[in-house]
């Protein structure tokens, strides 16, 4: 086993940078501009239903702005608290975010358009299912790095798979919110896949558990014409989003008209049609379709371009990180983003029927927000204690530096 | 523990796998952003623009002696968009106040919670501008055009009125509504999901197209006068409707139609009397009949006046000549029947000329049989009593006629003296104009040209056919005429200085045995080279009931009044 980043360096010490000075500053830059570029996008969408709605223009902005700031101080926060106390209060945080679901339960839920998923203390809300994506990305993190070359074992796995499930299924239960329970267990699928050495039981399941999607797909899509649960209505509006264009295809729909309409440089800023209430809430799941709106698609390929050089930064950090562990959370960081990413644009291209789930960094939310700042804060600690080694030139430099000392 | 090599490899096989699912997704959203973006571009367009039409002003409708007769005046409509409403209190205050209306109304279609809604229309521009001025957020005011008509009442039938779109319902608005409308433009607006129209986003796609504006030939002095006459004459006969027209007989130009009583163009659905009528379907009927142009919808049997007819296709055809007597012994027998003259002692020994003065019955009914049928409904038709007129009036009666198999001895008899038969006075006119102006059969009409809004004129143009009859028979016609009014029947509308030509008609209406008439004149000057022709029908004159002695006088009044305001000279001649 490797001990240090680049094995090709093993052992050598000297030429190696010491931990804490190396840092990602792509990754940083990355994160701000998508940061910022939400924000900008945010207001844009968000400008006319909030003067609709709320006669202020900026309603949206100015709370997402809050959240960003309080999630700024948390960013710097966890880029300098050592990731590794995360591994010591696992449990915590694990038991913590799943009572935050259960809290929704108690007088504290609030219901935002009829679905109960926030907790409200005074002025702030919460989206507790936020919470615990984070939570079972740092207990899955430290249960595979715990469990090292022992993850094989069934034992592991099932112990594994209960933290998962539990998670997932009482956030899914409780907020009676699919989408984010899928998006819990695509995390933990990925986290195991990779964490487990020899995976071979897990991708007998996964080629079964296909088969049966494919062939649920297939049956569904022959024999039922009409249906009366809202999930099943989404499948049959994603095939034929036109038929159910009142109704459940509406959001899909009217996605597809503000893609259409954007061309290839789109309308330009501020310029959108689509968000002026025919996509209802334009700024969170069907906010991409407004970008491809106003800046067509060439905004909308930069913008995936953004998420791919994010999903690189991740593939690079976890491949060198110091130890399991950080590798762990780094995937879980990876997982987490790159599966929203992936769910929500395939959603606005209708690839896939309609999840609801939300464009990291784009999409209105505080608690998203707030807590995906907190992961790429983890996530730059982890880089931060990454030893690379020492070029040439560098090397030189510091000789010279020395020299001059003298 | 460290990360191992398998660990590394699924990370990277991981993050290759999530990357291009995101470079599918690229592909898939190019796909759908530029090769499907013609049909959700369209789909898109159609949900986001708006049409709105603009109203193309209606041409104006002008009168020879340049008086605008119909013409168009900018009217308000007041809305509210409750979204937009931010006191509600003060909009039914404000509006109630100004708009005259119960607070409770007003509330009403404030407090409905819909996209638009409208309060109150044709409100004046004034009232529009002053409610505009507060500049209340949800309270909207659109301009709108609506058709005004400055004289109200004057010459309401020829003229007729529009609806609520502007659209010709009856008379002239009718007839040449095309040319009047013009063409609507349109603004294409962007509206949100809610409707709300976008201020800053208005394109007008396509400008008005404004109506032409429509000259007649009815002169706005001429009709003023007739209208007076017939209001005195339909007040003084109590009569049930006086109709004058008054023709350029050489032209066909109509320079004044006159049914009394008229209604308001400005009101057309309240009646013109005082009556309840609590159904629908009956009031429209009511209106209908008060909306009817007489002289031009209705038909009546022409008695007396359609003599001239007759005498000119017993001229024309060689079967009577001015030196045939006639003795009338007060009645004569056709086949079985025996017709009385209404002089009952009888004219004695006429000459041709004399009959016509006369308007002896017994004498027209020798002078139609010696004609006979062929040659009667030859001349009938060639006149232009067979078919209608071709005025650019909407309903035009038509002739209500024998089959020609059937007319015989007794059917030709009545025809000869203008019963049994039934046309509209306006026919008569243009079969008299034909006699007198030297055989041309004209098109009575109003329009004379348009003028669209460049200024380019286009003159309208009518049919007529020239050698109706000779000008022998039309001069012997025109000579005849005169001696009816300067020595016969039609002395009533003798003027004093003037040749005048005429001829009275007193028709019993049907059933007879109702003792109903329908007392006229028809008359025209200069005799020579008739200029002006005027015709006066009385409807159920109460006491007297004589064409002679209650119609020529109105013609004469008439004629008195526009002869020198026409420009036509006195003649020495007209003395003798």
């Amino acid at each position: 086993m490797a001990d240090t980043a680049h094995n090709m360096h093993n052992g050598n010490n000297r030429n190696l940078t010491p931990k804490g000075k190396f840092f990602d500053f792509s990754l940083l830059i990355i994160v701000m501009f998508l940061i910022a570029f939400g924000l900008v996008m945010l207001y844009s969408t968000s400008s006319y239903s909030a003067m609709e709605d709320y006669g202020d223009a900026a309603y949206f902005l100015k709370r997402q702005l809050l959240s960003t700031a309080i999630g700024m101080i948390i960013f710097v926060a966890t880029i300098f608290i050592n990731y590794h106390f995360w591994y010591k209060i696992k449990w915590f945080i694990y038991v913590a975010s799943i009572f935050c679901v259960l809290l929704v339960l108690s007088p504290l839920g609030h219901t935002v358009k009829g679905a109960r998923r926030w907790l409200r203390l005074g002025p702030l809300s919460l989206q507790p299912a936020e919470v615990v994506k984070v939570g079972l990305i740092i207990v899955l993190a430290a249960f595979i790095s715990y469990s090292g070359s022992h993850m094989k074992k069934l034992k592991n796995n099932i112990v594994y798979c209960i933290l998962a499930v539990a998670a997932a299924g009482i956030t899914g239960i409780v907020t009676n919110n699919l989408s984010t329970a899928i998006i819990l267990m695509g995390i933990a699928y990925i986290m195991l896949m990779i964490g487990n050495s020899k995976p071979t039981w897990l991708i007998i399941a996964t080629v079964l558990g296909a088969v049966a999607v494919v062939a649920f797909l297939i049956w569904f899509f022959n024999n039922v014409d009409s249906a009366s649960h809202f999930r099943f209505k989404r499948l049959l509006a994603w095939r034929d989003p036109e038929k159910y264009a009142s109704d459940t295809g509406f959001q899909t729909l009217q996605a597809l008209y503000a893609l259409g309409s954007g061309g290839f440089f789109g309308k330009g800023l501020g310029q959108s049609m689509q968000k002026l209430g025919f996509i209802p809430e334009a700024q969170n799941d069907m906010v991409f379709s407004v970008i491809c709106e106003e800046l067509g698609l060439f905004g909308g390929i930069c913008l995936i371009i953004l998420f791919i050089l994010l999903i690189w930064r991740f593939m690079v950090i976890a491949n060198n990180a110091p130890d399991l562990f950080g590798s762990m959370l780094v995937v879980g960081v990876m997982a987490h983003i790159s599966l929203q990413v992936i769910l929500n644009i395939a959603v606005v291209t209708n690839v896939i029927p309609n999840t609801g789930v939300t464009l990291p960094f784009i999409s209105y939310g505080g608690t998203s927000v707030l807590f995906l700042l907190a992961e790429m804060g983890i996530v730059l600690n982890v880089s931060r204690q990454i030893q690379v080694p020492v070029t040439v030139s560098e090397q030189a430099g510091r000789l010279r530096q020395r020299a001059h000392a003298r | 523990m460290k990360t191992n090599k398998k660990h590394r490899t699924g990370i990277k096989i991981y993050a290759v796998i999530a990357m291009s699912l995101l470079v599918l997704l690229i592909v898939r959203l190019t796909y759908v952003t530029i090769f499907c973006s013609d049909e959700l571009n369209a789909a898109a367009t159609m949900l986001h623009e708006r049409e709105r039409a603009v109203k193309a002003p209606r041409g104006r409708i002008i009168t020879a002696d340049g008086t605008v007769m119909a013409d168009n005046k900018t009217v308000c409509t007041v809305s509210v968009i409750h979204s937009q409403i931010e006191d509600e209190e003060y909009v039914i205050d404000t509006l109630s106040r100004e708009l005259d209306m119960s607070e409770d109304k007003v509330r009403s279609y404030v407090e409905k919670i819909s996209s638009m809604e409208r309060i109150k229309s044709n409100v004046s521009k004034e009232t529009g501008d002053r409610i505009r001025e507060y500049n209340i957020p949800g309270v909207k005011v659109d301009e709108d055009s609506k058709r005004t008509y400055p004289h109200n009442e004057l010459a309401s039938k020829v003229m007729g009125f529009t609806g609520a779109d502007n659209q010709g319902i009856v008379g002239l608005e009718v007839k040449y509504d095309s040319l009047l409308a013009g063409v609507n433009g349109e603004i294409l607006t962007l509206a949100d999901a809610a409707g709300i129209e976008l201020d800053d986003y208005e394109e007008k796609r396509k400008d008005p197209i404004p109506g032409n504006d429509l000259y007649i030939s009815l002169d706005y002095n001429i009709q003023s006068y007739c209208m007076q006459a017939a209001m005195k004459t339909y007040e003084a006969k109590q009569a049930k409707s006086v109709s004058i027209i008054v023709m350029n007989p050489q032209t066909g130009e109509l320079l004044a139609m006159v049914n009394y009583p008229e209604y308001n163009l400005n009101d057309p659905y309240t009646l013109n009397y005082d009556i309840q009528v609590s159904d629908e379907k009956e009031k429209m009927e009511l209106l209908n009949a008060m909306w009817r142009n007489g002289v031009i919808n209705d038909t009546y049997e022409p008695g007396s006046t359609f003599k001239v007819i007759t005498a000119t296709a017993g001229l024309s055809c060689g079967a009577v000549s001015l030196s045939d007597t006639y003795c009338c012994g007060g009645s004569t027998v056709v086949g079985s029947r025996t017709i009385r003259c209404h002089k009952t002692t009888g004219h004695g020994t006429q000459t041709f000329a004399q009959t016509l003065m006369n308007s002896c019955n017994p004498a027209f009914i020798t002078w139609g049989l010696r004609t006979g049928v062929d040659n009667f409904l030859t001349y009938m038709d060639r006149l232009g009593l067979m078919s209608v007129t071709g005025v650019d009036l909407p309903g035009e009666a038509s002739t209500i006629m024998h089959k020609k198999e059937n007319i015989k001895e007794l059917e030709l008899a009545t025809m000869s003296f203008g019963q049994s038969f039934q046309i509209t006075p306006l026919q008569l006119m243009r079969a008299i104009s034909c006699v007198v102006n030297g055989g041309t059969l004209i098109t009575p009409h109003f329009g004379v040209r348009t003028i669209d809004s460049q200024g380019n004129i286009n003159t309208l143009e009518y049919e007529t056919t020239s050698g109706v009859i000779t000008e022998d028979v039309s001069n012997t016609m025109k000579m005849l005429l005169k001696s009816v009014v300067s020595e016969g029947g039609g002395g009533k509308c003798y003027i004093e200085g003037y040749s005048i030509g005429g001829k009275t008609a007193t028709s019993q209406k049907l059933p007879r045995s109702e003792h109903k008439y329908i007392a006229s004149f028809i008359g025209f000057a200069p005799a020579e080279n008739p200029q002006v022709m005027a015709m006066c029908i009385i409807d159920e004159p109460q006491g007297i009931y004589y064409g002679g002695t209650i119609a020529a006088p109105v013609v004469r009044e008439v004629f008195e009044n526009i002869l020198p305001y026409l420009g036509i000279e006195q003649s020495e001649k007209g003395t003798q």
